[in-house]
């Protein structure tokens, strides 16, 4: 019982579960507005988190600093694909059904080139660096300040997202066409121009949580695929396009992981966090806090 | 009856069967390399096939038939030397079609997104509970002694193949096959004139498991060695999904297209740079998306494509 109050664990799963809601936050962005199954998002944490290594190995660039050129390198990348790609899609294919289909198979592509190409520039051996790594004690909390930083720019970075979705001009459209895109095309939304934006802002989250992660884990170029199922599982947990749900999610996953990593055994984690994936999809496919939705 | 008077005067399909069964003699005339490879052909061939049965004609993608070939090979790698093969590989079908039933009846519920992501779940889930079940009866892998020749497996998988185009080409062209299509036109409106939506679901589902699980046991036996990650990794669904896709569902000779397509550029690639292989896999994977949804033979064939779309 001592072990379930302590602080020490309540902080892992503070960091754990904010990391994780950041991770599904960019993929609910880019699902939620266009219906892309975006299966290459733990890429693109990937392609984060190499920039982070590369710029700080390099030039030594401390990833925090380097956060928004490291969201731009994403968010060209995700421009690049839109109009390489996913423009035609949005715009040539119908119904919705088969645009969800198709982005599947066209992103499955688009990891598959994104791990190869970075395997073959940078070989497939995993890589890691040494970075704030000091430890502070703080009420009996043993933390590095490499964690400490990443909860604060996640926590920072959620909130400022649900700032901007409630109360910016483009926030309120990207809501708008979350929730009813033809209702939003009537009141005059532009609609392909706040596609692109949420399709850049949801890479650029992605670029920028990969720096963080890349901070306290190793990096290696198919270490992209967890990301991609966690980001699902928090998204199907939330419900698909519910973005506050969506990072309450997160935070209850990591909350939940920890937990049950720590009364059980590490063995379990893939079986619990699947478990909750598979039990979800069937029982609440709306989400844990959706509200009764045509899918 | 009519169905297979049908298929003894489909030419076309004929000639593609006796070109699949021509195989058996790729041992004697190329050698055991080529057996090899050819043993690979048909197994994709086979998986292919079988996913086209129930994905390619109901539009639900299926991203987790791995979970089926990998339960094959678990039956038979976990009965080896206790069943004889002639017993085991079957029942590693039967004990997939019984998986594939059991979760067809929740898993079919829910369409689009969810379906596609459920399926991949599921599989992992099943992997995972198999690898936890595995480790805590001490087998992390489990090596097969004594298992047959590459040749005795090719002529199985040959079987496989001719069976799985078989029954792909069967039902296409039932009563049964023309109410999957409807189902992947508009399911409400399928339903609505009488198509029995979810026995038709349930049944393309059950039998689309059949071959993968017999497929997975003769896999298991080839490697003569069974490790839970290998046989049920999720590369092998993302594989048989890009085969269909740049194959063409359409025409049974549009997964054997896939497969030689991909076979041919992973024996150019594969051995001397793999991520050359597999990018080119992707950039081919998005040209067909994008600009040939039928795939090659639709291209090769497009009158006949057509017929059967």
């Amino acid at each position: 019982m001592d072990l379930l109050l302590s602080p020490q664990l309540l902080f892992s799963a503070l960091v754990l579960g904010s990391t994780y809601a950041l991770v599904a936050l960019g993929l609910n962005l880019v699902y939620g507005t266009m219906r892309l199954l975006n299966i290459a998002h733990g890429d693109l944490i990937m392609v984060g988190a190499y920039a982070a290594f590369w710029f700080f190995t390099l030039s030594g660039l401390s990833p925090i600093i380097g956060l928004p050129l490291i969201a731009l390198i994403c968010a060209g990348l995700g421009l690049i694909l839109y109009f390489a790609i996913f423009r035609h899609q949005l715009e040539n294919v119908h119904p919705v059904e088969r645009i969800e289909a198709n982005s599947l198979l066209l992103f499955f592509a688009v990891s598959v080139i994104v791990q190869n190409v970075v395997a073959l520039s940078f070989s497939g051996s995993p890589r890691a660096y040494r970075h704030l790594d000091e430890v502070y004690h703080l009420l009996g909390v043993s933390m590095t300040a490499n964690r400490i930083a990443a909860l604060v720019v996640a926590v920072t970075l959620l909130s400022a997202v649900v700032l901007f979705l409630n109360r910016s001009h483009y926030g309120l459209s990207i809501s708008a066409l979350i929730q009813n895109k033809t209702a939003a095309k009537i009141v005059g939304i532009n609609v392909s121009k706040i596609q692109i934006l949420s399709f850049t802002i949801g890479f650029a989250i992605a670029g920028v949580a990969g720096a963080l992660i890349s901070m306290t884990e190793q990096i290696s170029p198919f270490m992209g695929f967890p990301f991609t199922i966690v980001a699902f599982v928090v998204i199907i947990l939330g419900g698909l396009g519910n973005i506050k749900g969506g990072i309450a999610a997160g935070l209850l996953l990591g909350f939940v992981e920890i937990y049950v990593v720590v009364l059980t055994s590490a063995n379990f984690r893939s079986i619990l966090i699947y478990g909750l994936f598979v039990g979800v999809l069937l029982l609440r496919p709306q989400g844990l806090f959706g509200k009764t939705r045509a899918s | 009856m009519t169905a297979l008077n049908g298929i003894l005067k489909d030419r076309v399909l004929l000639i593609f069967l006796t070109s699949l069964v021509l195989t058996v003699f790729v041992p004697d005339l190329f050698g055991s390399y080529w057996a090899i490879v050819a043993l690979n052909l048909m197994m994709w061939v086979s998986l292919t096939q079988s996913w086209t049965l129930f994905s390619g004609m109901t539009g639900y993608i299926s991203l987790g038939h791995v979970v089926f070939y990998g339960i094959g090979a678990y039956v038979v790698a976990s009965t080896f030397k206790v069943l004889p093969l002639w017993v085991s590989i079957p029942l590693g079908g039967v004990v997939a079609g019984v998986l594939a039933l059991l979760v067809a009846i929740p898993v079919l519920r829910v369409r689009g997104p969810y379906f596609v992501i459920l399926t991949f779940g599921l599989a992992e889930l099943v992997k995972y509970i198999v690898l936890n079940v595995e480790t805590s009866i001490g087998k992390s892998s489990r090596l097969l002694f004594g298992a047959p020749t590459i040749e005795t497996l090719l002529y199985i998988m040959i079987g496989l193949a001719v069976i799985a185009t078989l029954m792909t080409k069967l039902v296409s062209q039932s009563r049964f096959g023309r109410g999957l299509s409807a189902i992947r036109d508009d399911e409400i409106t399928a339903e609505t004139v009488g198509v029995p939506v979810v026995k038709y679901k349930i049944t393309a589902f059950t039998l689309s498991a059949v071959i993968p699980g017999m497929v997975g046991g003769v896999i298991a036996l080839k490697s003569t060695y069974f490790e839970v990650l290998q046989v049920f990794n999720p590369v092998i669904s993302f594989t048989v999904v890009t085969m269909a896709i740049i194959g063409g569902s359409g025409d049974v000779r549009g997964p054997f297209m896939g497969a030689a397509f991909l076979l041919l550029l992973s024996e150019l690639f594969w051995a001397t740079i793999p991520q050359i292989y597999m990018i080119l896999v992707g950039l081919f994977l998005i040209v067909f998306v994008v600009f040939a949804p039928n795939g090659i033979a639709a291209i090769l064939w497009p009158a006949r494509s057509r017929d059967s779309q």
